[in-house]
């Protein structure tokens, strides 16, 4: 990770620490959507990285997001029912992916698709959850004696849990593990030829994904006081994905949330548009596939900076953090 | 002393039938080559050694211990690694990521410790680091070590490739067409190395077509043709032997 990128998580994570003191409780409210599109975004990007695209994602955030609603109803602590939430999406993707994975990379995208279409139908139709008008009346998080009964506190706990996943990831990704995931990622012929056993690697990966999937959908939960099956649909996963090729594929740990943070302020800003908003986002979609191919921080990396001429001045900066000298103008380049 | 053995080894693909009855020993501490003309079945031999192809008849015994149905990355584990005959790399990582994910075997420190980063996961860490360079020395690659991959020209990536398998710490290492493409001095280079990779105690298995580099290099010669083992044995029997000469030449009388 090159110190530009530590600079630019810095300046982020102020920007997100203080968000609520400048904008009106209305975007805070978004800010909240924003961070659990972020979670999710993140997994995804994640799940790219060995391979697999993740098109089951809506239904562990349901499985997540139900979970909590249904247990804390019953007046379990909120923290206990994301554990609970967490535990029971990777102990079932456990079992489900243990026999998709090793048929591949197909089987486990339609397998995921089917699974997901599967859940949502499962939540509307059976009793238990609800119906398709969901669970509602779920009370407030609480931590001890403090309750989390405002947009602010709400989204002081968003940022929490996407804290900790990003964390975990960060933690994995700067190991052997994320030097396994790579490796897949890379060429899975010679991923297996050097050893790593690539079912195992990749389940791992989509287990984590997981947890966080349910974190998400408890949290979701938690602020919406309700679990409806709509929120957990499988076009809900696939705006995930959209929200990522327009934050960047290049930046896995921060591309979702910069994406997920543009891709829904945005459309609050389309409100004129109504019913023509999925289109106009379609299109802006197609347009960054075209012109953008490396999302929106792609942009900043390989455009901005240079036309701003300031990109000499951080590679001079890079290179006098790690100490080095001498005129390596190549090495500050940023590596996607 | 035996390291590898082929036991009456069968390869179909429906009816055709890439390889038959191969039976085959390699010593340990050996280059041991594997020759025969163009779809003599080299490569597909590779493929079912590596696990990457499962024999349709026959064994495969790696010291002592068949490994005939087992996964690629478990015959890896066990200490059989290959480079590839097309240039196989992570072509968007640098060199030394590269070899870096080589040495995912040997920097084993268990998931938790590699999760938390303990002292014994980033002590595995420094070692692999250690080693990956140490490699990369070894295989002349030292200036290129921060390079892409893909970016490498063509002798460096074969390089490249046998210091990835390198990497694996195996016992015995299949090289695939190690020379093909490279220039003389490449050539001259790489046959120096594996000659150096033998005497690091790494048995070789060779797959490559110049004729020259082979009968320098090889202390046994099986050749191949129509997945049949028509010959094998030292460099000067095999250059005398008719049938071989036959199989490369075409008979005298057509």
């Amino acid at each position: 990770m090159s110190r530009l990128k530590i600079i630019g998580l810095i300046v982020l994570g102020l920007i997100l620490l203080t968000l609520p003191l400048f904008v009106s409780s209305y975007m805070t409210q978004i800010a909240v959507t924003t961070i659990t599109y972020a979670m999710l975004g993140l997994v995804f990007s994640l799940g790219i990285r060995v391979g697999l695209p993740r098109l089951d994602m809506a239904a562990w955030w349901g499985i997540g997001g139900y979970t909590t609603a249904l247990l804390m109803k019953m007046g379990l602590s909120f923290w206990l029912t994301v554990i609970i939430g967490g535990f029971i999406s990777v102990v079932l993707g456990a079992i489900l992916f243990s026999l998709a994975l090793p048929r591949g990379m197909i089987a486990f995208f339609t397998f995921g698709m089917v699974l997901s279409m599967a859940i949502y139908q499962l939540f509307g139709s059976v009793p238990l959850f609800g119906g398709w008008g969901g669970t509602t009346g779920v009370p407030f998080p609480t931590l001890f004696s403090f309750v989390f009964d405002s947009q602010t506190k709400i989204y002081y706990l968003g940022l929490f849990f996407l804290g900790l996943a990003v964390c975990v990831y960060y933690l994995c990704y700067h190991s052997r593990i994320g030097r396994a995931w790579d490796s897949i990622n890379s060429s899975i012929k010679l991923a297996r030829s050097v050893g790593v056993d690539v079912v195992k690697y990749r389940l791992a990966n989509v287990l984590i994904g997981n947890f966080f999937l349910a974190v998400a959908g408890s949290y979701f939960v938690g602020y919406y006081r309700a679990a409806i099956p709509s929120i957990f649909s499988f076009n809900a996963g696939v705006s995930t994905v959209v929200y990522l090729f327009i934050g960047g594929f290049g930046h896995s740990l921060i591309g979702p949330v910069i994406g997920a943070i543009i891709a829904t302020f945005i459309p609050e800003y389309l409100r004129f548009a109504q019913t023509m908003q999925t289109v106009l986002a379609s299109v802006v979609v197609i347009l960054i596939l075209l012109f953008l191919p490396s999302g929106f921080l792609g942009i900043i990396d390989e455009k901005l900076l240079p036309w701003l001429k300031i990109h000499k001045w951080f590679v001079r900066l890079n290179n006098w953090s790690l100490g080095r000298t001498g005129n390596s103008e190549m090495e500050g380049t940023l590596r996607k | 002393m035996v390291l590898l053995e082929l036991k009456d080894l069968c390869m179909n693909f429906g009816k055709l039938q890439v390889c038959s009855d191969l039976n085959m020993v390699v010593n340990k501490g050996e280059i041991h080559s594997l020759i025969g003309p163009n779809g003599a079945g080299k490569t597909t031999v590779f493929n079912v050694i590596t696990g990457n192809y499962r024999a349709t008849g026959g064994k495969v015994i790696f010291k002592g211990k068949d490994i005939t149905r087992l996964p690629p990355h478990k015959i890896a584990q066990l200490g059989i690694v290959r480079s590839f005959q097309h240039t196989y790399l992570f072509q968007s990582s640098s060199v030394l990521d590269n070899v870096l994910m080589g040495c995912h075997m040997s920097s084993r420190a268990g998931a938790w410790r590699e999760f938390l980063h303990t002292p014994l996961a980033r002590q595995k860490d420094r070692e692999a680091r250690a080693e990956a360079l140490e490699i990369i020395n070894f295989m002349g690659l030292n200036a290129q070590k921060d390079n892409l991959a893909g970016s490498l020209p063509h002798g460096h990536q074969r390089a490249l490739g046998v210091s990835i398998a390198l990497a694996g710490q195996p016992d015995l290492i299949l090289m695939d067409e190690p020379i093909t493409g490279m220039n003389p001095t490449e050539t001259l280079e790489m046959v120096e190395r594996i000659r150096n990779i033998r005497d690091r105690g790494i048995t070789v298995v060779l797959v490559e077509h110049s004729m020259k580099v082979v009968m320098g290099i090889s202390d046994l010669i099986t050749v191949l043709n129509f997945g049949h083992k028509i010959a094998e044995g030292k460099p000067d029997d095999i250059k005398k032997n008719p049938e071989v000469i036959e199989a490369y030449l075409g008979k005298e009388d057509q």
